[in-house]
């Protein structure tokens, strides 16, 4: 889009987004302003001089000038980030948005916060994040992805990798596995500095998040509970975007798991970040707020079909693939000579419902034949 | 604490603006100067001709107008038009009938109505039964001609010398349709009259002009001497009456078009709008949720705790209840938003 004139009075370019327009066209009442908010995508707060010389009049100088783009009509692209409002007004610290990477997160012994996953690197005998996750949209492949076979052993044997790489997300329901292999994303809320220490407050009240909302591509997917159960979307836009609204168990702090707010370690008497590798491992070394756990439930289409794949994604051929650090056919039994590798690379989009900080997360959709 | 205000019934207002386009159309355009690369569209059945801005095959090209001709079942019969073999007789009722159906809509006993040119239903007189028909672009029209705007610039005599000159020209116009104009099944339509003077009389009229359908009617009386059409320009020693017997639809299209010297207008557009007012007080959205606002979760517009925060607002998004970006507006520049600072940001819909 191109700038606006800025040159002079302050004017305001208004315009339907596609989803406006959608709603419009559909008739029923669905176009329904309802609420407004405030954004400032374009603002780069680093600009925002604290030191200038002609004293704080000035501090705002280069903040000021930056040009403003018209507005973009799909939903999606506008307002990704947005202001809140706080009464108070002595807020220093506020909380963000922090993937959790730790692996062996006890919440019953089963379920593991997932790993970023590089499959190449454990083949070579060493282990390499990844900056994506990997969901496996049926049961042969997460079989393929999450053990290392023979060329006599089936797809339903092998050696399973080692847990710190148990970073497949099981993207289906099978029957008799919703107990086992429950790999989730974690996402934590909190201050992250060390200028001010956690305790047993946990975040002041009204920086909390108690919701979360998911946006993801409806063709490819969407939220499900660590287990098992799938997430109801509250609209799916004109771009096929899902949304969820997120809150509460199994959701938002779920039950059987250490609140990190009450991540305490007796023993030592800490809430700090070292002490607490055995109880919840934590991100912030701030005080924290609440998690989000959630796994991906891939779509009927991505489980059964290629078509999307074909579509929106690519495919390599699956023996000896270094991306995923499979065997040579003939040295793996699950593999055959035509065994084809899928991918769609994709990303989750997380939003604090309160505060409205974000996350996005890039996730990989495979498919082995 | 949230990052969205809710808008009540006291934030929104409905208006409605009236936006008028001028809208010249050079004469030519219509009297043919693109014809060899194909500006004037014809078909094969004869019963109307389009004109384009530009070669209509380009995607560039606008559709501008078409030109058609008819004449009323009364004329056709009076002057027994089939027995004397003219050119496409019974399309050219048809054509009538279609467009009088239309625009004027039916009489008492369910005929239709015949065109009349003074406006005045309830006699015989001035009505028009040659006619010519002008349908003007919706892309021109948009929601209607503005009265008293419309004038078309003609030559309506031509001179039977040598060269073949067009003498008189006449500027038509709805001169009198700001005080007078009348109503009928399409809409509102006002007189065409050849010269401001003429107004005195709307027995003066020769034609008249469909305001909301964007259609102007011309009796084929107004031209006098010769009317032609053929390619070289040449004019037929026909008078108009025999060319509309002689000529087909295309033929007679054609011969309008080159009496042409343009064409001005000015179009209406109604502007339903929504105006949403964004009442943004002291105490809100002093903090933004911008990945750049805080470094280590630090504010960094701040030094201490007791500084004030500080946003700059870019952007207003109009939600619906499920949190549904529906509309957006942009400001051209940023604002700065603190506590010491409160905005009322007017965001205008139009439909």
């Amino acid at each position: 889009m191109a700038f606006l004139d800025n040159s002079g009075d302050i004017i305001l370019d208004a315009v339907l987004t596609d989803t406006g327009r959608y709603r419009l066209a559909q008739g029923n009442g669905a176009f329904n302003i309802a609420k407004f908010a405030l954004g400032d995508d374009e603002i780069n707060y680093g600009l925002y001089n604290k030191t200038h010389a002609s004293g704080s009049a000035y501090y705002g100088l280069e903040v000021l000038q930056t040009p403003i783009m018209e507005a973009f009509t799909n939903n999606t692209a506008n307002l990704n980030s947005r202001l809140m409002s706080l009464t108070r007004t002595n807020i220093l610290y506020m909380p963000i948005l922090k993937l959790n990477k730790h692996a062996g997160i006890d919440d019953g012994g089963q379920n593991h916060s997932s790993m970023m996953f590089e499959r190449t690197a454990e083949i070579a005998g060493g282990y390499q994040d990844e900056p994506r996750f990997y969901i496996a949209v049926d049961s042969r492949t997460d079989h393929i992805l999450r053990s290392t076979r023979t060329a006599t052993q089936t797809i339903s044997q092998g050696t399973p990798l080692a847990t710190t790489t148990r970073g497949v997300i099981q993207g289906f329901t099978k029957s008799g596995q919703q107990g086992q292999n429950k790999d989730f994303i974690r996402v934590d809320q909190g201050l992250d500095t060390t200028e001010v220490s956690p305790g047993p407050e946990g975040l002041e009240s009204d920086l909390l998040e108690t919701a979360f909302i998911i946006e993801t591509d409806y063709r490819l997917g969407g939220p499900k509970s660590v287990d098992g159960n799938i997430a109801v979307y509250n609209f799916i836009d004109d771009d096929n975007i899902a949304s969820y609204y997120l809150s509460g168990n199994p959701y938002v702090n779920p039950a059987g798991l250490i609140a990190p707010k009450d991540a305490y370690d007796s023993e030592q008497q800490s809430y700090t970040l070292e002490e607490l590798d055995n109880v919840n491992k934590q991100v912030f070394y701030g005080p924290r707020g609440n998690t989000l756990h959630f796994r991906i439930q891939a779509s009927q289409e991505l489980r059964t079909s290629t078509y999307l794949f074909e579509q929106l994604g690519f495919s390599e051929a699956a023996t000896s693939n270094s991306r995923l650090g499979l065997k040579a056919y003939g040295n793996d039994g699950a593999l055959t000579s035509t065994s084809t590798c899928y991918f769609i690379d994709t990303t989750i989009r997380i939003t604090g419902a309160n505060t409205g900080f974000r996350l996005d997360l890039p996730v990989r959709y495979v498919k082995i034949t | 604490m949230s990052t969205f205000k809710p808008i009540t019934n006291d934030d929104v207002v409905s208006t409605r603006t009236l936006l008028h386009e001028a809208i010249p159309i050079t004469g030519t355009i219509a009297s043919g100067t693109y014809a060899s690369d194909g500006n004037i569209k014809t078909f094969s059945h004869g019963m109307f001709e389009s004109v384009y801005d530009y070669p209509y095959l380009s995607s560039s090209a606008n559709h501008i107008f078409d030109v058609t001709y008819g004449w009323s079942s009364t004329y056709s019969a009076s002057c027994a038009t089939a027995a004397r073999g003219a050119a496409q007789a019974k399309k050219k009722v048809n054509i009538y009938n279609q467009m009088a159906q239309v625009l004027m809509g039916y009489n008492e006993s369910g005929s239709i109505r015949n065109f009349d040119s003074d406006g005045t239903l309830d006699d015989a007189a001035n009505e028009m039964h040659q006619c010519i028909f002008v349908n003007f672009s919706r892309l021109l029209v948009k929601d209607e001609i503005k009265k008293n705007s419309f004038r078309m610039k003609l030559y309506t005599n031509w001179s039977d010398g040598h060269q073949k000159v067009p003498s008189a020209t006449y500027t038509l116009g709805d001169y009198n349709s700001a005080n007078e104009f009348r109503t009928s099944p399409s809409g509102d339509y006002g007189l065409v009259y050849k010269q401001t003077s003429d107004t005195s009389s709307a027995g003066n009229s020769v034609g008249l002009i469909f305001y909301q359908a964007g259609i102007m009617v011309l009796t084929s009386s107004m031209f006098a001497g010769d009317f032609g059409w053929d390619a070289t320009h040449a004019i037929t020693t026909s008078s108009i009456s025999l060319a509309s017997i002689s000529g087909t639809i295309e033929n007679l299209a054609d011969g309008f078009r080159r009496t042409l010297v343009d064409i001005d207008f000015n179009n209406t557009i109604e502007l339903n709008s929504s105006i949403y007012f964004c009442r943004v007080n002291h105490n809100e959205f002093n903090y933004s949720a911008n990945p750049t606002y805080v470094s280590d979760s630090k504010l960094v517009v701040k030094n201490n705790y007791n500084d004030l925060p500080i946003t700059y607002l870019t952007t207003v998004g109009l939600y619906g209840a499920d949190n549904e970006l529906l509309a957006v507006a942009k400001l051209s520049e940023p604002i700065r938003k603190d506590p010491n600072t409160e905005l009322t940001l007017r965001v205008r819909l139009d439909y």
